[in-house]
């Protein structure tokens, strides 16, 4: 029998051979990262280690993303203690306004094809994007991490999910991560890896890859691994990561599930208030209205969401009655941004910007508490009630094309039936 | 280590039962509390999920859910609490994948199986070396797996981290 992407990951960083699904392996870990909100636990596990040096704590990355800036004086506090300790331990940090944690490991080359990349944060899957193993840890891991180069795993069952055909103009890889959320259910695949797969993958850029393997983390997915090609080596090298070599599985590998979706069929998708697998097509979803409409986050504030969005409002202004906020996912995205003038098509029809960041993701940021009766639409990843600071208040999530359409509309909007919606890059 | 390990693997106490989908988050840390610490929290944790829940805890019982418990929460802080509290061990169906590791690293036993028909008072026997979940009063007993052997030696230093102090190479040797 052969092994899928993880076995092969995890065994190569355990034993030196594939390991096997429901095994614990001890593992290899090549690099890590902290952000802000869980510094403080994982700082806690190192006092608690006592260890003088903690010699792995060079590959780690120390995000100040959440508190970006800081909106309370604890958090503030955690900065300072943020930047003591990546003097002290050799770790390297990404001080407030540098964007967020799984936009900089890749950007950094901490991330590479085969790797083993751990986080103290859920969105840790993104890295899976690059053909890696990356994986949410909390902060007792990543102190042994720190310490040893190691931990221990156990070896996740892998789901295959074969995406056929191409997707429309109009239709993100966001659209598909909801449409399984819609089929398998909010952590669905709890614990398992998903292996993406197929011409609608292959088709993909960079950016939708990402979206893709970040937002696996609300199916509960321990892990969710691409295959890599050129396009994937090419942004690696770019980025100064090492050395790709990329992991394949074994035609024979074996998988808990094989599904397959033709990708061409799909429409927008959008999950309703507070629940994440509540999803239906946006043309089902016309009669909403919405108040609020928000791009950015780890899932979907890429160069490329945000290219969608001035395709979508250049030379139009938004509907009255609408805030439009948008948070590019590092400081290279957003020059980019302004180097091709997205911010000024996007800020001259109504729209603002925000600095890099975890921006307006969740309450904890206080970037944006939603009101009474507010409705949110959001290119972010969970919208379970009460995540923008207010119970009162609903979130609704969709790609960045149907946001950017929304917010022009003032409803939950097709961005295929808008002018500049079918945007792709060439 | 084998023999230690062996000499400390049953867990008696009292069951407290849970439904499905517990978010540790919400019932059992201060994610949306901020600023509280972990005795602020176990005073009142779980009490908006069963009012009594104060009033009966025990140090030493059981906590017994169906599936997912510590879904969609990744924060050890839970688990701090439910140690603070003095659970000594979680039977659940079905786990968060975050939660289970965590408890694991902090020392706290997390058994996968059936519940159904195990209901608040019972009285709760675990057996970690053979993986069999019992209550006596009610002649349930189930077998499950047992928890795999390098999982068995983290619990039973008492967590990872002092796992690693007596094992600085990570030998289970």
């Amino acid at each position: 029998m052969g092994h899928t992407i993880a076995e092969k990951i995890l065994g190569a960083h355990a034993t030196g051979s594939p390991a096997k699904a429901g095994e614990v392996v001890v593992a290899r870990v090549d690099s890590t990262m902290i952000h802000d909100a869980r510094a403080d636990g994982a700082f806690a596990a190192v006092e608690r280690l006592g260890l003088k040096d903690l010699p792995f704590a060079k590959n780690t990355a120390l995000v100040l993303d959440h508190y970006s800036p800081p909106p309370t004086v604890d958090a503030a506090n955690t900065h300072i203690e943020m930047r003591a300790f990546a003097d002290k331990y050799g770790a390297r940090l990404f001080d407030v306004g540098s964007g967020i944690c799984h936009q900089l490991m890749p950007e950094n080359g901490y991330v590479t094809c085969g790797a083993m990349v751990c986080g103290t944060d859920t969105h840790s899957v993104t890295y899976g994007a690059f053909n890696a193993f990356g994986t949410g840890v909390e902060g007792t891991d990543l102190s042994v991490i720190m310490a040893t180069g190691k931990n221990w795993f156990r070896v996740p069952e892998t789901v295959k999910v074969v995406l056929t055909g191409k997707l429309q103009p109009g239709v993100w890889a966001k659209d598909v991560t909801l449409f399984m959320l819609g089929r398998f259910g909010a952590e669905g695949l709890n614990y398992k890896a998903i292996e993406y797969k197929g011409s609608a993958v292959a088709a993909m850029d960079i950016d939708d890859r990402m979206t893709l393997s970040n937002h696996a983390a609300e199916l509960g997915a321990k892990a969710a691994i691409l295959d890599a090609d050129d396009k994937t080596i090419a942004w690696l090298k770019a980025h100064g990561a090492a050395e790709p070599k990329p992991v394949t599985a074994d035609a024979d590998a074996e998988y808990a599930e094989s599904i397959e979706i033709d990708a061409s069929a799909l429409t927008p998708q959008v999950a309703r208030r507070h629940l994440i697998d509540d999803v239906i097509p946006v043309p089902d979803a016309v009669a909403q209205k919405i108040s609020v409409a928000l791009i950015g986050t780890c899932t979907n504030g890429r160069l490329d969401d945000i290219r969608q969005a001035a395709s979508i409002v250049r030379g139009r202004k938004i509907a009255k009655g609408v805030r439009f906020v948008v948070t590019p996912a590092s400081r290279a995205i957003y020059l980019a941004a302004e180097k091709e003038g997205l911010i000024r098509d996007i800020v001259e029809a109504g729209g603002s910007f925000d600095s890099a960041g975890c921006g307006t993701c969740v309450g904890i940021t206080n970037k944006l508490i939603a009101g009474d009766r507010d409705v949110v639409i959001t290119s972010a990843n969970r919208n379970f009630q009460g995540r923008l600071g207010n119970d009162e208040s609903a979130i609704f999530v969709s790609s960045s094309a149907t946001v950017a359409a929304s917010a022009l509309t003032g409803h939950v909007t097709d961005p295929r039936e808008m002018e500049g919606g079918q945007w792709r890059a060439a | 280590m084998e023999g230690s390990m062996s000499s400390n693997v049953k867990i008696n106490g009292a069951a407290h039962k849970f439904g499905d989908n517990i978010n540790t988050d919400v019932h059992c840390s201060n994610k949306y509390t901020p600023g509280k610490d972990v005795d602020d929290v176990a005073e009142v944790a779980f009490s908006r999920l069963d009012g009594e829940f104060h009033g009966r805890f025990k140090m030493g019982d059981v906590l017994v859910a169906g599936a997912n418990f510590g879904i969609n929460s990744s924060r050890e802080f839970a688990v701090h609490v439910l140690k603070k509290l003095g659970v000594s061990a979680i039977v659940a169906k079905s786990y968060g994948r975050q939660f289970f590791r965590n408890a694991i690293n902090n020392g706290l036993p997390v058994i996968e199986c059936d519940t159904d028909g195990i209901d608040t008072a019972d009285a709760i026997e675990i057996d970690l070396a053979t993986g069999k979940v019992s209550v006596a009063g009610k002649s349930i007993e189930r077998q499950t797996p047992p928890l795999p052997r390098e999982v068995q030696a983290i619990l039973s230093s008492g967590g990872l981290i002092p796992f690693l102090k007596e094992h600085p190479d990570w030998s289970l040797k």
